[in-house]
């Protein structure tokens, strides 16, 4: 362990002050369970680590008319808050209670696939993100701010320090396929919000995890539904586009090929239940 | 790299132990204070083998770093139940036959005391839901579960309620 310092700032400003002053010199760190596996193996040697659990990150309120998450709020706490149910249901589907108590949302919208399930219904909320730094603060939607694999659009000198949900009327759905009961990695996560206007589905959000290089929108099943009767016709239209235009991986848990399967037979499933 | 000190709470104790930055929480306990029921496993998070109680929410102490329990209130297998076994958790777990090699045990008695401390009557599926953090490789996990359902029926003080 080469550590020289584990600084822990009291605010957002002190936290910026902080990067500012060490740069990339400085690895950001808000639970842990991302980072310390990779510090513990060697694998990640930072000379300086910031915790973000002292900079009063940690509040999740209901604020007018979206819900606002503080950067380190846990997944534990998320699991907590009954004003969004499919940020419930995302939190109660990832990892043990151990690591709910230690993870963040805002940590997981920086854990790589097949992890970040929260992010995947966040961005079915469609989330935006608020990033601080030295010039201020700017808001990003959350679809804008995935960029790659293991890469956002969170500039060198900046902090993700709030994610906002919208509280729209809407239909919402978060289905996971994992190759155990729980505390488990995903084949494939879906989460589905839909707005319905005159019987008919108005704006449709599909977001899948595991199925692309960060979580993604299915933007062709969402046009197959915008606009339409929800019927088993149309479901199923959804659901074939869903697996035609996501981009799968292999793993250790699963194929391309049935990670592209799967996203089929999940995005129906998730849809049927609406 | 220079040393700091860091005071928390040793169950009932205090304790101020000096380290090296970001050292794990699993490391102090284990090797500075000698609480040997906190094993090391994977440091990853993913065994379960280290989970402690901070301020009575379980967590793995091998990725948290001990600056950040300064202040607070950490137990372990040790503070939290007597060395005898007479708790009346660790008496199911020894009746239904709930270890074989015992790696997993206090990490698995430890997140099992918080559950009951938060849900002193859980379903069986509450049961499994939590216990999933943490890796038995020897019993199947179903003796553990029913030890578990078995000390809820106990109660804390091992009656019958």
């Amino acid at each position: 362990m080469s550590v020289r310092e584990y600084l822990m700032p009291r605010s957002v400003p002190e936290a910026i002050g902080l990067l500012e002053r060490h740069g990339q010199d400085l690895l950001v760190m808000a639970g842990g369970t991302v980072a310390m596996p990779l510090i513990n193996d060697g694998i990640s040697l930072p000379e300086r680590v910031m915790s973000l659990r002292h900079a009063g990150l940690d509040r999740l309120e209901r604020q007018g008319d979206v819900l606002a998450i503080g950067a380190a709020v846990t997944l534990s706490q998320l699991l907590a808050q009954d004003t969004v149910p499919l940020l419930r249901e995302a939190a109660a589907h990832t990892a043990s209670w151990s690591i709910r108590n230690m993870g963040t949302v805002g940590g997981n919208l920086f854990t790589p696939p097949p992890g970040g399930d929260v992010a995947v219904a966040l961005l079915a909320l469609d989330a935006q993100v608020r990033l601080a730094g030295p010039r201020g603060e700017r808001v990003l939607p959350l679809a804008d701010f995935f960029t790659g694999f293991m890469t956002t659009g969170l500039a060198p000198d900046e902090l993700l320090v709030e994610i906002t949900v919208p509280l729209a009327a809407r239909d919402t759905a978060f289905l996971k396929l994992g190759r155990k009961h729980s505390n488990t990695p995903a084949v494939v996560t879906v989460a589905v919000a839909l707005e319905r206007r005159d019987g008919r589905v108005g704006a449709a959000r599909i977001a899948l995890g595991a199925a692309g290089p960060h979580p993604i929108r299915a933007a062709s099943a969402e046009a197959a539904l915008t606009g339409a009767m929800l019927d088993a016709a149309v479901i199923r239209q959804a659901a074939q586009a869903a697996a035609a235009e996501c981009q799968p991986f292999t793993d250790g848990i699963a194929t391309e090929w049935y990670r592209r399967r799967m996203v089929g037979v999940f995005v129906q499933r998730a849809l049927e239940t609406l | 790299m220079a040393s700091t000190i860091v005071t928390f709470e040793l169950g009932d104790r205090e304790v101020e132990v000096m380290v090296r930055p970001m050292t794990t929480l699993q490391t102090v306990l284990r090797y500075q204070l000698g609480q040997t029921a906190v094993k090391e496993g994977c440091r990853q998070g993913g065994c379960g083998s280290c989970t402690v109680l901070v301020d009575g929410e379980p967590v793995m102490s091998c990725l948290l770093p001990v600056e950040e329990v300064a202040g607070r209130r950490v137990d372990t297998l040790e503070t939290a139940m007597p060395t005898d076994g007479s708790d009346p958790l660790q008496q199911a777990f020894i009746e239904q036959g709930a270890f074989q090699c015992g790696y997993c045990t206090p990490g698995m008695l430890m997140v099992s005391r918080a559950l009951l401390d938060h849900d002193p009557h859980p379903s069986r599926e509450t049961i499994i839901d939590t216990l999933a953090g943490n890796v038995c490789r020897c019993t199947g996990y179903a003796p553990i579960t029913a030890a578990v359902q078995a000390a809820a029926r106990a109660g804390k003080d091992g009656q019958p309620r």
